[in-house]
């Protein structure tokens, strides 16, 4: 076995999409990348029409990253031949049931993105093997090193870190072009990867979960990643500009607005997530705040969630990030492994969103 | 050519000592900014070419920070592109099978 390129990936999922009109359908992201490629999504799940709870998976933000878009290909996989045959799941110690994968398939919407940058995995996998952005040269004059957006820097969340983050937070950004990990583009969701998942979560409605897989630590976040959470002050929160150029720092007094149910439905569908995978391979993965050493802004996990606090009529989306294994491209062998644990989380978080009180 | 980039692991009693170490760095700090527990340690892994891990040990020679040079990762990338497929495994429109255990 071997890694997926990004030809295979298109293929792959193409192929697992025809045999199951019923329960799939295979979609056509609206962006080409800069290179010219046209990705697709795979939604397992009944019809839009019945009106189901969706949950969005991405993987393959950041090329070099090579386990998670296999990850996901593996997961469709899995879910729909165990469905049309009738069986259980199982990933190591952790079982799911037959009447479990009939519950996902037939009671919620999985939607399936496994490479949102095919560019940059492209390049990853044939070039530079570091690389992390996309490809896109963002000024044409440019010089050969400065190419590329960090697209988990790129989505409109506090994207604008200069002036919503206080200087010396050491936020996780660049607005330097020639910044070979985080550039944050020319503008918020200026890049057609980013503007791709912006186009999932506009086109499900009743999207209530965001889940963005990359690698590594191993350990599973939750929202905000803008500076510590509290519960407590609505108003001290990412939409009121009257803290603009004090976020981000660990040790004064600005924490970012959660909600506390909220708060605690992350949590526990994190802890959920993380008893799977310790289930499966026995793996220790921490479930944490996505803030910890430094913010971060821009990324897809927190703006997912903060959809709805900017425009009511949105959905509520918890974000989450797992960020698995311990390398970005381990033997093949040792990928199968994680693999198999991110699957057995990402099934155990499907199977607690078709709870009757999800 | 770039120079190689090597993955480090930086390893700390306590956040605050590690930012201390980072702030200012320009390091690359992997996929997102997050540390993990090892026992009483707080340990983060970076990316950097050998000349900047370096100049960041030289001038932070004080610090409490501990600091592990683990692979060249370049060198590691550039072997496992030997693990990625080539062609196209389903171009005949044959489905890829999962590893989980159907039963």
């Amino acid at each position: 076995m071997a890694y997926l390129n990004v030809d295979e990936i298109e293929a792959a999922l193409e192929a697992l999409a025809a045999p199951h009109p019923g329960v799939s359908e295979l979609i056509l992201l609206p962006n080409r990348t800069s290179e010219g490629r046209q990705s697709h999504a795979l939604r397992i799940g009944p019809p839009d029409a019945q009106g189901a709870n969706t949950v969005v998976i991405v993987g393959g933000l950041h090329a070099r990253e090579w386990v998670p878009p296999d990850a996901l290909v593996n997961l469709a996989a899995d879910l729909l031949e165990a469905h049309s045959s009738g069986t259980g799941l199982r990933y190591g110690g952790q079982r799911f049931s037959a009447d479990d994968i009939r519950e996902v398939v037939e009671g919620v919407q999985l939607v399936l993105f496994p490479c949102v940058n095919p560019d940059g995995r492209h390049h990853s996998q044939t070039a530079e093997p570091m690389w992390r952005k996309n490809r896109r040269r963002v000024n044409s004059g440019s010089p050969a090193s400065c190419v590329g957006v960090d697209i988990n820097r790129n989505f409109d969340a506090l994207w604008d870190f200069r002036r919503h983050f206080a200087p010396d937070s050491n936020v996780s950004a660049s607005d330097n072009p020639c910044d070979p990990q985080v550039y944050v583009g020319p503008a918020a969701a200026s890049e057609a990867e980013t503007r791709n998942v912006v186009a999932l979560l506009d086109r499900y409605p009743r999207a209530r979960w965001f889940v963005d897989v990359h690698s590594y630590v191993p350990a599973i976040f939750y929202n905000w990643g803008f500076d510590v959470n509290q519960t407590s002050n609505p108003t001290m929160s990412f939409r009121n500009p009257s803290f603009d150029g004090q976020r981000g720092r660990s040790s004064d007094t600005y924490r970012e607005f959660i909600p506390t149910d909220d708060l605690r439905t992350l949590q526990d569908l994190g802890g959920q997530v993380k008893r799977a995978i310790a289930t499966a391979s026995g793996t220790a993965y921490d479930l944490q705040q996505s803030f910890a050493l430094y913010p971060t802004s821009g990324t897809s996990d927190d703006y997912a969630y903060s959809r709805h606090f900017v425009q009511g009529a949105n959905s509520k989306i918890l974000g989450f990030t797992i960020e698995c294994g311990r390398s970005f491209q381990p033997p093949f062998a040792e990928a199968e492994d994680i693999i198999r644990e991110v699957c057995a989380g990402l099934v155990a978080l499907c199977v607690a969103a078709t709870a009757p009180s999800a | 050519m770039a120079d190689d980039v090597h993955r480090i692991e930086l390893r700390a009693k306590s956040l605050d000592e590690l930012r201390s170490f980072l702030d200012g760095s320009d390091m690359d700090l992997g996929c997102r900014p997050v540390v993990r527990r090892d026992g009483a340690d707080y340990v983060v892994e970076v990316y950097a070419p050998m000349p900047q891990v370096d100049r960041l040990r030289s001038a932070r020679s004080a610090s409490a920070v501990t600091m592990t040079v683990v692979e060249n990762a370049s060198e590691v990338g550039r072997a496992r592109q030997s693990e990625v497929g080539s062609g196209n495994r389903f171009a005949a429109r044959m489905a890829p099978r999962g590893l989980g255990i159907k039963e």
